[in-house]
């Protein structure tokens, strides 16, 4: 049995107190703000894992100031094995996992679950697909069962499937109402054109009217296995409980005898460098703009230098929504993602305008990736940007939820959880130069995209004094199966 | 005379501390928290929890949308945003310094009764906070240029949460039908229209008349010291000086509905929405607690009714929700459907009323009535698990309920709801005089539904 102590929490809140603010010296208590106290510390969680003989891996985290717990089965594929036909295949599998099993039909599952005062979630995202349930602490044994019950037996039942089908179709019709999930879902194929990354996780209208049963239960057989699968449990319940719990529940979940399907995503296309799409919606109330690109794998050595520089970027009082925001009141909010997987991920900078200002949003989105380079963060706007990080770091694991969704990720991309205990270490690290550096060579301008989503009428123009070979695509003439975007 | 002063007022506030079981395993966590009014007027809520080195400090104001200025729609809110430029002894953005940069955040909100500033920071920066809220409490110092780029993030909220969503103005629209004389009518996020009209001039006004210390309520929750924090406040709060003018309340009283209210709007959206509304009770009100329990379940999980009946079995509706909407004068109860793929708005508004009308011909059953409360309690659970939570909680009690100890109590009366109150509240106000209908149509289909508009209209008047 392998046991990781985790201490993290006391090294990463002791922490978040050395960052202090820029000098505070008073003069009058009341014309300048009090300096803060010496810092306080706080009392820890220690989890503990190992894995059943069928290869199941088990981690149990206890923590025990609120009533709750909560358990998530995480399987290490989702969205990105979909077959390019199929797009929407894993998620809706994942998703029909809690609509019924050979012993309980949808109805039983939600009115058992819902009962305990509890949710069971299921979906799939790139990388992995997950079936998480929450409940008070005292019916954590129940919803267990249920638990087990949904991810080793699902019915698939043909109504389900026909009842799920419809509803994401009419998702996707809603998400193709808003000017940021077009946005997106665009970014993605031009990012990553025809490879795994590049399709809208729940499909579009036309690969979900393709997916059969077959396919569902194909996938479940090929990826649902005890070996291919990480057991996270949470909250106010002993390690001795949780395994025991997990032996229960999972132990005799057989492990087949075929080899385990791999890990990669396959890396994307090269991109073309530095389209410029525009999606003519006229009746759009606001315009969503991107700056869309490849950004980095999960495991990169780059991937603190990475997130460092996005908080730069990013955040309240980063470098976007100071220039878009606060200084010029052109968006309610200006942000990025750098979203690392198992494979390079994507990399976004957006805001959301009214359509007149989108040509100039686009540009202050280029000019803030390039000002990266040109002014790279000195100590002064590093430091705070890095303790963003770190608060927001410590804070996620201060819900069992959180806690868990954190410890799966970890385990998910074959990370050590020791890696928690690192994070501070590895984000007060970061320099000016790496920023620099990483801007330079990972998010360069000129290699990246721009999608605005919007009417066109009220930015094109500006936008053609900008950029050459502007794509302009019309809303109804959008195809988003291929990376061709266009309908035929 | 520091010393005599805090004394005395460690004799004027209350502890109080209990623990009771709320269902037959769970307990649920007693917040143990005190309670002390300034002379100013300004009440101080703090309760003690080291479970992480965090705090989290909020100004309840005691001003929400419900008080925008004549002509002025969208004001307290636009307000709010003002907040967080240059204050008596703050630079612009100061607030984000004393927060973010040191791992902490802050944001706020507005509500149509109150308008609610937070900040969660490490612990040793609580002093710090303290007296950044009371030198914003103090006064403003904001300048032309600085309250111009401010109104247009607002003008850009507007239009993310409006104009953009397909339903926005459809959420919009309803609350705006629903009252007829409150100012509730006038939705918290305004207009542009009445967002361009306003000055800096009204500002000032503004902070004058409502950002006083007798309408200011602190909520202090995390890892501190009582008696430090004690001094904290009388160092930095207690000199807050409170103004002699009397400080203005809505009066005016929405009056009781006679006729069922009928209408038909159009946007953006692809699928066709059905909204109805009923007036119910002010939130303080004895029957929110069946109320509730009923919007539970006709809406929480995929258990719960409207799922059940509407998008499960006779998949009409993508979506469907019931809301208590809780306020201080006058609550509303709304029931929304997006429609499925060629569904018709009639029959989505049939359903619905098929599943009120249940709920009056026959009390839930034991099993339901036990369900609900069990996810009541957990999302208390869940709510209750940070620190800011747990201030958003007891600052809700002070506030709202008019009683910070109902924080602990309310779990009492939502255990004591019984299916007989169910079905009485469920007959008491979901009447056809109590009834507003709001059909939201696409664009595309204003041609067709012409005749079927005029149609409506006749049943209007």
């Amino acid at each position: 049995m392998k046991r990781t102590r985790f201490s993290f929490l006391r090294a990463l809140l002791l922490a978040v107190f050395v960052v202090f603010p820029t000098a505070i010296l008073a003069q009058t208590p009341q014309a300048t703000p009090p300096p803060p106290a010496a810092p306080r510390s706080g009392s820890f969680p220690k989890p503990a894992e190992r894995v059943l003989p069928n290869g199941l891996r088990v981690i149990v985290v206890p923590r025990s100031n609120t009533p709750l717990a909560s358990a998530a089965l995480l399987i290490k594929n989702g969205g990105e094995v979909d077959p390019p036909e199929l797009a929407g295949l894993a998620d809706m599998t994942a998703t029909l996992l809690t609509k019924g099993t050979t012993t309980r039909n949808a109805s039983q599952i939600a009115q058992e679950v819902e009962s305990l005062g509890g949710s069971l979630d299921s979906g799939a995202r790139f990388d992995s697909s997950t079936v998480s349930v929450g409940v008070m602490s005292s019916k954590i044994g129940p919803a267990m069962t249920i638990l087990a019950d949904v991810v080793r037996r699902p019915a698939f039942a043909a109504e389900e499937i026909e009842r799920l089908r419809l509803q994401y179709t009419d998702d996707i019709t809603l998400a193709m109402g808003q000017p940021g999930s077009i946005a997106r879902f665009v970014a993605a194929r031009v990012v990553f054109g025809d490879s795994p990354y590049g399709h809208p996780i729940s499909g579009t209208v036309q690969s979900l009217a393709r997916i059969s049963r077959d396919d569902i239960v194909k996938l479940h057989e090929r990826f649902y296995r005890p070996d291919n699968a990480i057991l996270v449990i949470g909250g106010d319940i002993s390690s001795v409980n949780g395994f025991e719990m997990a032996t229960r529940h999972f132990g005799d979940w057989k492990k087949p005898a075929t080899p385990l399907p791999t890990l990669t995503a396959g890396m994307p296309a090269e991109s073309k460098a530095g389209r410029v799409v525009v999606i003519d919606k006229p009746d759009a109330g606001q315009a969503a703009v991107y700056l869309a690109r490849t950004g980095i794998k999960r495991k990169d050595t780059d991937f603190f230098r990475g997130i460092v520089t996005n908080s730069v970027l990013s955040g309240y009082s980063g470098r976007l929504n100071q220039e878009i925001r606060i200084k010029r009141g052109l968006s309610y909010g200006a942000g990025s993602t750098l979203d690392a997987r198992r494979d390079v991920g994507p990399f976004l900078a957006s805001a959301q305008t009214k359509n007149e200002s989108g040509a100039q949003v686009a540009e202050l989105l280029v000019g803030e990736i390039n000002r990266l380079v040109t002014a790279p963060p000195a100590d002064v706007e590093l430091t705070p940007r890095k303790a963003v990080l770190i608060g927001n770091f410590s804070r996620n694991l201060e819900t069992v939820t959180g806690l868990v969704n954190q410890v799966g990720l970890l385990a998910v991309y074959g990370l050590g959880l020791d890696e928690i205990d690192r994070y501070i270490a590895n984000v007060q690290a970061i320099t000016t130069a790496d920023v620099q550096k990483f801007a330079g060579t990972k998010l360069d301008a000129k290699t990246s995209n721009i999608i605005i989503v919007g009417n066109a009428k009220a930015f094109l123009p500006a936008l053609e004094k900008q950029f050459k070979d502007i794509e302009v695509i019309r809303v109804d003439q959008l195809d988003l199966n291929t990376a061709l975007l266009r309908k035929k | 005379m520091f010393a005599n002063r805090f004394r005395f007022l460690l004799l004027a506030c209350f502890v109080l501390s209990a623990a009771f079981s709320v269902s037959a395993q769970t307990k649920m966590p007693q917040m143990v928290f005190k309670d002390r009014t300034l002379p100013n007027g300004l009440r101080v809520l703090s309760a003690v929890d080291h479970s992480s080195p965090t705090v989290a400090i909020q100004v309840w104001y005691h001003v929400g949308s419900k008080d925008d200025p004549q002509s002025r729609s969208g004001f307290a809110h636009l307000f709010e945003h003002i907040m967080f430029k240059s204050t008596k002894n703050m630079k612009s953005e100061m607030m984000d310094r004393l927060t973010e940069d040191v791992g902490g955040f802050n944001n706020a909100f507005t509500a149509d009764d109150v308008t609610v500033y937070y900040e969660v920071v490490p612990s040793n920066y609580l002093e710090t906070l303290i007296w950044a809220e009371a030198d914003r409490l103090s006064g403003l110092n904001v300048d032309d240029p600085n309250f111009k780029s401010e109104r247009d993030v607002v003008k850009e909220e507007f239009r993310q949460g409006v104009l953009a969503p397909p339903y926005g103005m459809f959420e919009y629209l309803l609350q705006q039908k629903s009252f007829s004389t409150h100012p509730y009518k006038r939705p918290g996020i305004g207009s542009i229209e009445d967002l361009d009209a306003s000055t800096l001039k009204d500002v000032q006004e503004f902070h004058s008349t409502y950002y006083r210390p007798d309408n200011a309520t602190f909520v202090i929750v995390g890892d501190f010291d009582q008696q430090q924090l004690d001094a904290w406040v009388d160092k930095y709060l207690q000199p807050i000086v409170k103004p002699n003018r009397p400080l203005p309340r809505v009066q005016v009283k929405e009056p009781a509905r006679t006729a069922e209210l009928r209408s038909t709007e159009y946007g953006r959206n692809d699928l066709p929405a059905v909204g109805l509304t009923y007036l119910i009770p002010r939130q303080a009100d004895s029957d929110s607690e069946p109320l509730r329990i009923a919007e539970t379940i006709l809406s929480q999980g995929e258990s719960s009714r409207l799922y059940r009946a509407l998008v499960y079995e006779q998949q009409i509706a993508a979506e469907a929700n019931a809301s208590a909407e809780m306020r201080e004068d006058q609550s509303l109860f709304v029931l929304t459907a997006i429609l499925a793929g060629g569904k018709k708005p009639e029959d989505a508004e049939r359903s619905l009323l098929s599943e009120i009308k249940k709920l009056q011909d026959q009390p839930v059953t034991s099993a339901e009535l036990e369900k609900a409360k069990n996810q009541l309690i957990t999302d208390q659970l869940r709510q209750r698990e940070t620190s800011n939570g747990k201030a958003l909680a007891l600052g809700e009690a002070a506030v709202l309920l008019g009683d910070p100890a109902r924080v602990n109590t309310d779990l009492a009366r939502l255990q004591a709801v019984t299916a007989a109150d169910v079905q009485r509240v469920m007959k008491k106000y979901f009447t056809d005089s109590n009834r507003l209908v709001l059909y939201f149509l696409p664009e595309a289909s204003k041609k067709t539904a012409g005749e079927n508009k005029q149609e409506l209209r006749k049943e209007e008047n």
